[in-house]
């Protein structure tokens, strides 16, 4: 038989075009066959093969104890592919690793430096609490190795090891603080440690205060730039502790910013003054103000620098850092950093607008959320395609395919970078991201930053046609979690927010929620894409419903309402609407001045008819929120019709009709009470416990009685048409229409653009031509008597628009001073603008920044102190221990244990452990115990085993032999799982057994000592399954085992 | 800390995967195919940042999102060479502009070894790959910055293989390799 090799592997890849997947899963077959024979060679190609399949996601799992084998061999070659496969394919469940942990241990202690080398770099992938320990006596003495490499790969190992177990820090430490104070230790060897301390640093900065001196020299000294990043990476978290070194560092540093080359220092360099606090330490010395000029200067340089995107990302990244503790520095590059905003590059965009998000003021606001608005109006909506998520296989692995051999892979990688040339398209997330932030930037401390509500509520309605369709899956009936994360839900609840706090732009949030509830401009009001901003209804229909009296049209609202189309609403939404609609019936219904007539009654009756019609169906939806409330307002609307149908009109005209009290009385007061107020979250535990009040006592003593007579009288009224109503089939939730589609044409034809001009450029690009003609007509109105107010609408051309410049144009041979207009000023005829009835409303004839009254939370109370705080605290902790606890991310190597631990020795022994800590620690130690105790007998049993097999050669032999028969065995069973070693349990066990005992007997006769060994050894194989390896692996390395 | 160390191809066909955490082989699988996506649309003018993958932004949520945890993976940064990308996944305490030198050293010192590398030559010699990423980076730590020390320390272990000669035409030989605008280690 021919074996393959990797090369022949890759080879054979690139060969099979169109069946990679076949010959992967063949190839793989083959290395199961492979990897359990004897030759070490083949087995630790077989090895090498299976590692390089697992790069594109074929486990390997399964071959961890012949990872270990090749781990084992004495030869170097395979030493390192064992490694190589261990690094790659051990997870933190391989259970081999408790046997592994011998190997590694003998190979630290190795003479040779490359097979030194080899555990040092695995030990971080494969390390556990129990390991380390163990291992840790075999390291330290590897510090003082003669080879600068291995020392320094040391030092990162043993790092790693206080990471999963900090105690072993504590013997480590001193001797790693030995080598970075040895002036004479190779430069390379103090960089890793520098690396290896500015990872603890940041954790416990105070442990390496007393260092300083040491480190500041190796920055003056300077030679390594990554080395010099990492020290100034950890004087930052320094200073803060000891404000004298600021004055020592503030000369090099400077020094290095003014000299380096090195584009890399010099950003760290100003980050980590601007971090270190050292900018606010020398603060109004001319040196400080020298030293924050220089450096905002640098920043600034960084970013209007050409052609040079990253320089860009990284200072928006240093802006970032230093947003919250110098807003004054960042707002001054206010121009540069919005320029980052409309960057074609994504990451820096999502950098500027994390960035403005922490500078924004009511100065700026408008600008900022401007630029935004107009980034998503413009930008093409990405489509399912570019969304990572649907991209490439997705699920398990990538097929390694198979590449023609003259495919670019031979080009060579001097060549200079390129990229693809495509901008991309903005993608979905990003946009949900961006009208977050909006929501966020706007509403910040009760919207302090805003001036104009008139114009936030524009931006909100815009917001909804901007927003993205959520995902195809989250439409209806999800968790309320998702609910409440959808993007139009975040907008309506600003909506209701405004209208709720700010009473002045009530109407005009009304207003807002009327034009996205109405059906006939669902289509404008909507991305035509997917239902985005849907959830935004739920909010609107409940302020129609609340503010009813301020709606502009409220019959075509409540037709609206009760469209069809509604009924396919996600069932949250809907059961606002029904709450929303006899809101808008009783506020149509309850006017009591106006007679009785025909018309009304006939009005009336129609309305009823409709919601009852609209209701009936809903009466057995499946949400139980939305049934119940359809079922009562159907009764009530019952009740309603049915009064309104007895009352008579009143048949003269001009005589007056009392209209009925169920619909101007009794409907209305059912909604109408005290005034709705925004609420401190904490108001309602502050409400302080009445003295009378009474928990214990049952309020109805007879209750069981009631209840029990209430099931009695249940189903009297059978004929009754409330019967019928939970009885009859539903007919029209069923067969509820489609929205009415618009022709594709008519989708096509262009919404006509208004002429612009500089009045409303900024604003004409980021809202709707629709919006923005709204808003012009209200700007039209009030200042049509303003002589020097510009009309965009009149003519064209430079001076022409003043009235004034009309006449000098129109007579510009001669001049008409008749013509001129004088104005008279009737200051008393200036009333309210009359308009047409869409805007009765007199709006403040002003838009110049006014005093807008906004409502603050209630409470009971101080403001800030709320509450006792145990009863806070019953609220809360559960949320933020969750949050605290959260889930660790997926690359994450958690370094937390290392905070709790000193490294300070002098007052180590004298430190008083809490009893928590102490219970740990015993804890831990008994786990440590435990797992030593387990180690070591598992190993002793091992060395009796290989022991057994050393001294009696005759019994090496025979078990060869045996291993010979083992493959026949496994030959002859084909149905058994190709070659799996743990697989090799059950069934296949058994037969291999008796195939041994067979053999045994024949032995026997030959020589009785050597088959009693034989025995004994074999009781030990049958026993288990992790023996029995053990013993082949000795097998297989019996010069190596003798050690 | 560095939490791990990509290369692969512009099809997205790993090439080298290196996690210093353990990680299912499928996650990782789905990491590459995410990172892919995201790297494979970025435009010409573009910086080498990439914003976070779903599978790392998902995580990493429950954190505050201005101040991330250091221990956090926070940062992805890449470089594309030719057919190559190179990608280096880490936390906030690495220096962004510095791990692109690192890159570019990395990359250097590959082209050292085979002499004017090509994919090709990482294809067939995955061990040397993993080799040199060895002599840098251990643990997520990196030890070693400077180019000759790296190419030492790989060919301390044996004999570097160059690719089978069937198996390309060698490489295009460009001169002017790399940034050449001062970026570079310039204390080597």
């Amino acid at each position: 038989m021919f074996e393959k090799s990797l090369y022949d592997l890759i080879r054979g890849l690139r060969n099979h075009k169109g069946t990679e997947k076949e010959y992967i899963d063949e190839s793989i077959k083959e290395c199961r066959k492979e990897i359990r024979s004897t030759d070490m060679d083949l087995k630790s190609t077989a090895l090498m093969k299976l590692t390089y399949l697992e790069m594109f996601g074929h486990d390997m799992s399964w071959a961890s104890f012949n990872v270990l084998e090749v781990m084992s061999s004495p030869k170097w070659r395979h030493k390192r592919t064992g490694y190589l496969a261990a690094v790659q394919s051990y997870r933190r469940d391989t259970d081999v690793l408790l046997l592994a942990e011998n190997q590694l241990k003998k190979d630290i202690s190795s003479p040779t430096p490359p097979v030194i080398t080899l555990p040092l770099v695995a030990i971080p992938h494969v390390i556990n609490p129990s390991m380390a320990s163990s291992v840790l006596s075999d390291l330290l003495p590897r510090l003082t190795h003669s080879h600068a490499a291995i020392r320094k790969k040391t030092v990162v190992t043993l790092y790693r090891l206080a990471l999963v177990y900090p105690e072993t820090l504590r013997p480590a430490w001193p001797k790693i603080k030995e080598r970075l104070l040895d002036d004479s230790e190779d430069p390379t060897v103090t960089a890793a440690i520098v690396n290896v301390i500015c990872e603890l640093g940041w954790r416990r900065p105070q442990d390496f205060l007393p260092l300083a001196p040491r480190l500041f020299d190796l920055l003056v000294e300077g030679g390594n730039n990554w080395m010099a990043i990492k020290l100034i990476k950890l004087f930052a978290t320094l200073t803060p502790l000891e404000p004298r070194l600021i004055k020592k560092l503030l000369p090099p540093l400077t020094k290095i910013i003014r000299e380096t080359s090195a584009m890399s220092l010099l950003y760290e360099c100003i980050s980590g003054i601007i971090q270190g606090g050292i900018l606010e330490a020398v603060e109004g010395t001319t040196e400080g103000e020298e030293v924050a000029r220089l450096c905002v200067g640098k920043l600034r340089g960084m970013m209007v620098i050409e052609g040079d995107a990253n320089l860009k990302y990284v200072a928006l990244l240093a802006f970032d850092k230093i947003v919250q503790s110098h807003p004054y520095l960042v707002s001054q590059q206010q121009d540069v950093i919005l320029e980052c905003i409309d960057d074609p590059d994504i990451s820096i965009r999502m950098r500027a607008l994390d960035l403005v998000v922490g500078m924004v003021n009511s100065d700026n606001l408008t600008a900022i959320v401007g630029r935004l608005m107009r980034q998503l109006r413009n930008a093409p909506i990405a489509t399912s395609a570019d969304n990572p998520a649907n991209d490439r296989a997705r699920a398990t692995g990538v097929t390694p395919y198979a590449e023609s051999d003259d495919s670019d892979a031979e080009e060579s990688l001097r060549h200079h970078e390129q990229r693809s040339d495509q901008p991309p398209p903005l993608p979905e997330d990003y946009r949900v991201n961006v009208i977050r932030r909006i929501l966020d930037m706007c509403s910040r401390d009760t919207y302090s930053n805003i001036t104009d509500f008139e114009w936030y509520i524009d931006v909100l309605v815009q917001l909804v046609r901007v927003s993205p369709a959520t995902s195809s899956s989250a439409v209806e009936e999800q968790s309320d979690f998702d609910q409440a994360d959808d993007i139009g839900r975040g907008i309506g609840c600003e909506l209701q927010n405004v209208a709720i706090r700010v009473k002045s732009v009530r109407p005009e949030a009304v207003d807002a929620a009327q034009s996205l509830i109405f059906v006939d401009l669902r289509d404008q009001m909507f991305p035509s894409s997917g239902n985005g901003g849907q959830g935004v209804l739920e909010y609107a229909s409940w302020l129609v419903g609340e503010f009813a009296s301020y709606l502009t049209k409220p019959e075509p609202v409540l037709s609206s309402l009760l469209h069809p189309t509604s009924l396919q609403l996600p069932s949250k939404t809907l059961a606002v609407y029904l709450q929303a609609f006899p809101k808008v019936f009783a506020s149509l219904a309850s006017n009591e001045q106006i007679s009785w007539t025909p018309e009304r009654k006939t009005l009336m009756s129609l309305l009823m008819a409709r919601i009852i019609h609209f209701l009936e169906p809903l009466s057995i939806h499946p949400n139980l929120e939305v049934q119940e409330r359809a079922v009562e307002y159907l009764e009530l609307m019952r009740l309603a019709s049915e009064a309104a149908s007895g009352t008579d009109t009143g048949v003269e005209h001009g005589e007056f009709t009392e209209p009925p009290l169920l619909l101007t009385q009794a409907i209305p007061a059912l909604f109408s009470g005290a005034e709705l107020n925004p609420v401190a979250p904490g108001a309602q535990r502050q409400v302080p416990i009445p003295d009378d009040l009474d928990l214990d006592t049952p309020i109805n003593p007879n209750l069981q009685y009631l209840l029990s007579q209430a099931e009695l009288e249940g189903f009297e009224a059978d004929e009754d048409d409330v019967y019928a109503a939970y009885t009859e089939p539903p007919e029209s939730y069923t067969e509820a229409q489609a929205p009415v589609a618009i022709s594709a044409s008519e989708r096509l034809d262009a919404p006509h653009k208004e002429p612009t001009s500089y009045q409303n450029a900024t604003e004409d690009e980021y809202l709707d031509p629709d919006i923005i003609a709204r808003r012009k007509a209200e700007r039209k109105e009030r200042y049509k008597d303003d002589p020097f107010y510009i009309d965009p609408e009149g003519d064209r051309g430079s001076g022409a628009a003043t009235p004034l410049g009309r006449i000098v144009r129109e007579n510009n041979t001669e001049l008409d001073i008749d013509s001129i207009p004088i104005m008279d000023l009737e200051l008393e005829k200036r009333g309210p603008s009359p308009g047409g009835e869409d805007i009765a409303r007199a709006r403040s004839p002003r838009r110049a920044p006014r005093q807008v009254e906004i409502m603050g939370d209630e409470t009971l109370g101080s403001n800030d102190a709320p509450s006792d705080p145990s009863r806070e605290d019953a609220i809360s902790p559960r949320f933020a221990t969750a949050q605290a606890r959260g889930k660790k991310s997926l690359l994450e190597v958690d370094s937390s244990g290392l905070g709790s631990l000193s490294l300070d020795d002098d007052d180590n022994s004298g430190r008083k452990l809490t009893r928590f800590e102490l219970e740990r620690k015993e804890q831990e130690e008994a786990e440590m115990k435990r797992a030593l105790a387990e180690v070591e007998r598992l190993r002793l049993e091992m060395q009796r085993a290989s022991e057994r097999l050393e001294v009696k050669g005759e019994t090496v032999v025979k078990k060869k032999k045996r291993k010979v028969r083992k493959a026949e065995v496994e030959g002859a069973l084909p149905q058994e799982p190709a070659g799996d070693a743990e697989g090799a349990t059950g069934d296949g066990e058994g037969e291999v057994a008796l195939v041994k005992k067979k053999k045994k007997k024949k032995v026997k006769p030959e020589g009785g000592d050597a088959a009693e060994e034989g025995k004994e050894a074999e009781g030990v194989v049958k026993k288990k399954k992790k023996k029995r390896r053990v013993i082949s692996m000795d097998e297989g390395a019996p010069v190596d085992a003798e050690e | 800390m560095i939490n791990a160390v990509l290369v692969f191809n512009n099809a997205g066909q790993p090439r080298l995967t290196k996690f210093y955490t353990q990680l299912e082989t499928s996650v990782q699988q789905r990491l590459i195919s995410e990172i892919f996506t995201l790297v494979a649309n970025r435009p010409n003018s573009a910086c080498n940042f990439l914003p976070l993958p779903p599978l790392l932004v998902n995580s990493s949520k429950s954190s505050t999102p201005t101040t991330p945890h250091n221990d956090t993976p926070s940062l992805v940064t890449y470089r594309h060479y030719a057919t190559l990308y190179f990608i280096v996944i880490s936390t906030s305490t690495e220096s962004p502009l510095a791990l692109l030198d690192l890159i570019q050293v990395f990359v250097q010192a590959l082209d050292g070894l085979f002499e004017n590398v090509c994919e090709l030559d990482l294809i067939f010699n995955f061990e040397t790959l993993h080799a040199a990423l060895a002599e840098m980076i251990v643990g997520g730590v990196v030890v070693e910055t400077q180019l000759d020390k790296v190419i030492e320390g790989v060919r301390s272990q044996g004999t570097v293989a160059k690719r089978p000669v069937n198996e390309g035409k060698g490489g295009m030989g460009f001169a002017g390799f790399g940034r050449g605008d001062g970026n570079i280690w310039a204390g080597r």
